[in-house]
Formats: structure tokens, C-alpha cells, sequence
């Protein structure tokens, strides 16, 4: 049977089995099973085990459980709450300060927290009634929040970014400095929205608001400093080559529940074995996931699909942007329905070959891909952000928080537009610090 | 069989505290494998395997109890619009596949550990673990996993637990 054949024939049974609501790691398992057993006999069983468990042990994965550790033990304490205010009293003069404090909070917990609805809820908690009380219209507050969030999975260090170096062999440090200035792109047009948008609707940028004290200004300054302290000590050691992400990611989970318990005084174990149950729960998901897909990978090469497939794009010999539309428009669309994690491990090994083919820089891409992921985060069905959204501020209804979503969703695929015409966005700083 | 349930319920949720004193443990070494590399210039031996290891193990035998805890991630969408009794049967359904997917990985894992442990395999680094060791978690996580996944499937068909996969929003953590 043609192979190209089986690889539509293997995904439309991936898709189906899924709609059933299966775990996506288990689905993905049993599809590579039946497709083996059907093409390649019985025999072919004996490596399942094998490849499945070379799938997870693998020291770079590590990092993974160490920054979702790191993220809940931010997660898990008031840090969100301090960095908001941290930045609004210090923003309060500047027109749209409030603004700029809520996306600059987002995207700075972000990075902390590498988790996107962590980062609704922590920043949208204090950010959006506060938003609410000084005038702003519902739909603003909730959308930049949800949007805000989102940069989670861009910005380093970021969980998505170390998933998409694995499945591609490809740095991680590099990966993490190509998310840098995207990462930054896209906190400024976000921002720029949302001051167009409450310009356009009459807001009064004179905040009913005192100014803070130099007092006040100072005082909040020593809870905040030293997480981003953390952050910029991380980044430093992977660019500096003086340490490897999961060694870099274990010290950081290290500092940030020692920071906690300091800063915080989260000292309780009940609160502690919180933070560390949540976090073992979250990255056994991912990681059976990336086993599960370690078995996807080796079957779909070994019935030659990776191949056929890049082959049969190549043959087409399309213009390389329209095939970087529709690779666009198939990475949305697996968005609305799936995890960031679950849709880079699927795609990543038959993309990137096509990718490279049309000669496209597999760093770049790691962008782009993660940007439409960015996007189903805030768009129905599954969107995420919305949901957490929803129930932090149960005033605001889902269609509100939608129409005010949608705009940065817009956002974002500008975004894409402008790295798709300015590609260095994302490669300029790599090239810039790694050579 | 709510005996049944139970027993297998508090068997997982053990497992679920192990996995998650490993994951710590390996934040301890992975500590203690910076200061020894790159404050005392030593060289590390057992280190870099250890957390590897401890992960997968953490991961194999975490897993029981994240699909207890509906931790496993799944696009829920059409069963969401389903009514009551289809809801029912297609959850019941999709247990039985991945049911079926967690007995043939938990033999496989079975088969490998025995050979492992006949062939006296053992890594290959100057620490030599045998890898009957960091085999053994898989083996025996998977087999839990589908005793999860049977009481799952009782515990659904008589319904003594929501179909429904509950949805963990962080913003629930605090």
C-alpha cells in the first residue's frame, strides 16, 4: 500500500479516536500499535517498550518537570499580585498605565510560570476588577488578560519551546532566544490594541487614581526583583553555555520554592505538597504524551510515511509561502482542538522535514508554530484562557471575554505576518549571541 | 466491587505520592550535581542517570493516579455535547482502547524487564546501572495503569463516577 496512503489513512484515525475523548496520550499509543501490528506483523511489537521508554529517558527532559515545579511554586503564592501592582505603581503617570502594567505582568509571570492559564489567573485576579474599577470596558480587561497569558508558552524559559527542541533536535538555548523578541513583538502590539481600543472608546487616560509615594513605589520592589533575578540568572547560564536547560531549570524550581517560602512564607507541607502533587500530576501528562508520541514517530517512519509525505510535498513544488500558509492554517486548526504539547510532538517530525526542505529556518518556525498555538489558547473550543478567565471573574460573560479576545487574536496573526515578511525578529538575537 | 474501587483508588493515590517524591528528589540532585560540577569542579558519575531515571519512574507510576485524578489531557468536545446514555458508552469505549493500549505497552514492558534482568544488561556509563532498575517502574506502572483502567471502566458502567473528565483549571489551585 502506498505510504502516503496509510499516513492519511493513520490520521484520520488519529482524529477519530480522539473526538472520543481518550487520552491523547493513550489514543496516539494505540493507533501506532494497530498500524504496526497491521503493516509490519506481531514481531514489530517487541520495540514498543523500548522506544517508549527512550522516548521519556532522556536527561533535556528533565527540565521539564523542574520548570512546571518552578511555575507552580510561583503559581502558588501572591507573586502574580505583587508584580501586577509592582508595575502599576511605578506606571501610574503614564497614560494607559494600567495597561501596560497588566500585559507587562502577563508577560513577565509568563516567563516565570511558563504556563498560560497560571498566568490569567494569577495576573487577571488583581488586573481585571481593578481594570473594571477604573472604567475600562469589560471586554478590554478580560480579552488583554486572556491574550496577555498566552505569551506564556513564547517567552523562555517555556515548557512548549523545550517540547518542540526535543521533538526536533534542535537547541533549546537557541529556542529560547528566538521566543525573546517575538515574545516582546507581541506584548507591544498587544498593548498598542489595547490603548487604541480604549482611546477609540472615550477612556479617560487621567487616572481616577492618586499617584503612589516614592515609599510605596520602593517598598513592593524586594518581593518582586529577585523572581526576575531568577529568570535572568536562567537565560544567562543557557546562553552562557555554562549549564544545560534541565540543570538550569532544577536550580531555578530550587530558588523559586526557596523565594516562596521566604518572600511568601509558604512554609506549610500541605501547601508545599500542593505545589509539588500538581506539578507531578501535569508532568506526567506531558511526558506520557511525549512517549506516546515517541512510539507515533517510530511507526510512522518506519511505514515510511515522514518520508513519503516530505517527498510528496516537495514533488508539488509549491511556492513556499502559500505551503507556509497552509501549514499555518492546518497548525490553527489543530489548535482550536489540542494541547500546544500534544500538537508539536504530532506534527513536529513530519513538518520539519517539509520545512527545512522549502528552506525555512527551523528556529523561526518553532516561533510561528507556538503563536498559533498562542492563538487557540484564546479561541473556542478549547480555549483555555477564556475558561480560566470566566471563572476568576464570573461578571464578565463568555461572549463579552470572546468579543474582547478576538482582536488579540487578530494580534497575533499580524504577529505571524510581520515575522513571515521580518523573519530576523526571530533569528537576529540567536544569531546575534550563539553565532 | 466499591471495595475493589477503593482498594485501587488508594493503591494509586500511594503511587501518585511516590511519583511526586521523586520528581522532588530529582530537584534535590540535580542541586547537588550543579554545586558538585561547577562550584567544586568535580566530576558527577551517578547524577545526570539518576534524575533521567527518577523521572521516568515518576512519570510510569504517576500515571494511575493522574488518570484517577482525569489528569490525562483529551479533547472532550464531542462527549461534552453527548447525551447522558451515548456519553456513557463512548466513554466506556474510549477507556477500553486505551485499556487495550496500556496491556500490550505493560507486556512489552514485562518482556523487556526480563531480558534485562537475563541478559544482565546494564547502562552504559561508569556508573553501569542495571537497567532492570529503571525498567521495573514501567512494567509495573503500566500494570497498575490498566487495573486504574478496569476499575475506570466499572466505576463508569455502574455508574459510581462522572464520565465527564473534570477540568483542572490552576486558577482551582489557590
Amino acid at each position: 500500500m502506498d505510504p502516503l496512503l496509510i499516513g492519511i489513512i493513520a490520521a484520520i484515525a488519529v482524529i477519530a479516536l480522539l473526538a472520543t475523548g481518550i487520552p491523547v496520550a493513550f489514543g496516539l499509543g494505540f493507533v501506532s500499535f494497530v498500524f504496526l501490528i497491521l503493516f509490519e506483523g506481531f514481531g514489530s511489537l517487541s520495540v514498543v517498550a523500548e522506544t517508549f521508554f527512550a522516548g521519556i529517558g532522556e536527561f533535556t527532559l528533565v527540565s521539564i518537570p523542574m520548570f512546571i515545579v518552578m511555575g507552580a511554586a510561583v503559581a502558588s503564592s501572591p507573586a502574580g499580585k505583587d508584580l501586577f501592582e509592582a508595575l502599576d505603581r511605578w506606571l501610574t503617570r503614564v497614560p494607559g498605565g494600567l495597561i501596560i502594567s497588566n500585559i507587562g505582568a502577563c508577560s513577565v509571570f509568563a516567563a516565570l510560570s511558563g504556563s498560560s492559564p497560571a498566568t490569567c489567573a494569577a495576573i487577571g485576579k488583581m488586573g481585571i476588577p481593578e481594570m473594571q474599577k477604573r472604567g475600562y470596558p469589560d471586554s478590554l480587561a478580560a480579552g488583554s488578560i486572556a491574550a496577555g497569558g498566552t505569551l506564556g508558552i513564547l517567552i523562555p524559559p517555556s515548557v512548549t519551546m523545550i517540547v518542540y527542541g526535543i521533538a526536533t533536535e534542535t537547541s533549546i538555548g537557541r529556542l529560547f532566544l528566538a521566543g525573546v523578541l517575538p515574545g516582546l513583538m507581541l506584548t507591544a502590539l498587544f498593548m498598542a490594541w489595547a490603548i487604541f481600543f480604549a482611546w477609540r472608546s472615550g477612556y479617560d487616560f487621567r487616572d481616577k487614581i492618586g499617584s503612589f509615594s516614592w515609599r510605596q513605589k520602593f517598598e513592593i520592589l524586594p518581593r518582586v526583583l529577585p523572581f526576575l533575578a531568577i529568570v535572568v540568572g536562567i537565560l544567562y547560564v543557557l546562553y552562557g553555555g555554562v549549564a544545560t536547560p534541565s540543570e538550569a531549570a532544577g536550580v531555578g524550581a530550587f530558588f523559586c520554592l526557596f523565594l516562596v517560602a521566604v518572600i511568601y512564607k509558604i512554609v506549610q507541607p500541605k501547601k508545599i505538597w500542593e505545589i509539588l502533587s500538581s506539578s507531578t500530576r501535569e508532568s506526567v501528562m506531558i511526558l506520557m504524551i511525549i512517549g506516546a508520541s515517541a512510539l507515533f514517530a517510530y511507526t510512522l517512519s518506519s511505514l515510511f510515511i515522514t518520508q513519503s509525505v516530505a517527498e510528496y510535498i516537495a514533488a508539488l513544488d509549491v511556492n513556499r509561502w502559500v505551503l507556509m500558509g497552509m501549514i499555518n492554517v492546518f497548525l490553527l486548526i489543530a489548535g482550536f482542538f489540542l494541547p500546544p504539547v500534544a500538537v508539536i510532538v504530532m506534527t513536529a517530525p513530519i513538518l520539519l522535514p517539509i520545512i527545512i526542505n522549502a528552506g525555512f529556518d527551523p528556529y523561526w518556525f518553532a516561533v510561528i508554530l507556538t503563536i498559533n498555538m498562542e492563538i487557540g489558547l484564546i479561541t473556542p473550543p478549547v480555549g483555555l484562557n477564556l475558561y480560566v478567565i470566566n471563572g476568576i471573574a464570573p461578571g464578565i460573560s463568555l461572549p463579552t471575554i470572546l468579543r474582547g479576545a478576538l482582536p488579540f487574536m487578530l494580534c497575533m496573526v499580524a504577529g505571524i505576518i510581520l515575522l513571515c515578511f521580518f523573519p530576523e525578529i526571530a533569528t537576529w538575537l540567536p544569531e546575534k549571541i550563539m553565532g | 466491587m466499591s471495595s475493589f474501587l477503593k482498594t485501587v483508588d488508594a493503591i494509586s493515590s500511594a503511587f501518585g505520592v511516590v511519583a511526586a517524591l521523586l520528581v522532588t528528589s530529582a530537584i534535590f540532585v540535580v542541586c547537588q550535581m550543579v554545586v558538585m560540577r561547577y562550584f567544586l569542579n568535580e566530576s558527577t558519575v551517578w547524577q545526570t542517570e539518576y534524575v533521567t531515571y527518577v523521572i521516568v519512574a515518576a512519570t510510569f507510576l504517576g500515571s494511575p493516579y493522574v488518570l484517577l485524578t482525569k489528569g490525562h489531557v483529551n479533547v472532550d468536545l464531542l462527549p461534552h455535547y453527548l447525551p447522558p446514555t451515548p456519553k456513557k458508552l463512548m466513554a466506556i469505549f474510549a477507556s477500553v482502547i486505551a485499556l487495550l493500549f496500556c496491556l500490550i505497552l505493560a507486556w512489552q514492558a514485562y518482556l523487556l524487564l526480563g531480558e534485562a534482568i537475563e541478559g544482565g544488561w546494564v547502562t552504559d556509563t561508569i556508573w553501569e546501572l542495571p537497567l532492570w532498575i529503571p525498567y521495573l517502574p514501567m512494567a509495573f506502572g503500566m500494570a497498575l495503569l490498566c487495573v486504574q483502567y478496569v476499575a475506570e471502566i466499572l466505576a463508569i458502567a455502574f455508574d459510581s463516577r462522572d464520565p465527564a473528565p473534570a477540568i483542572d483549571y490552576p486558577a482551582e489551585r489557590d
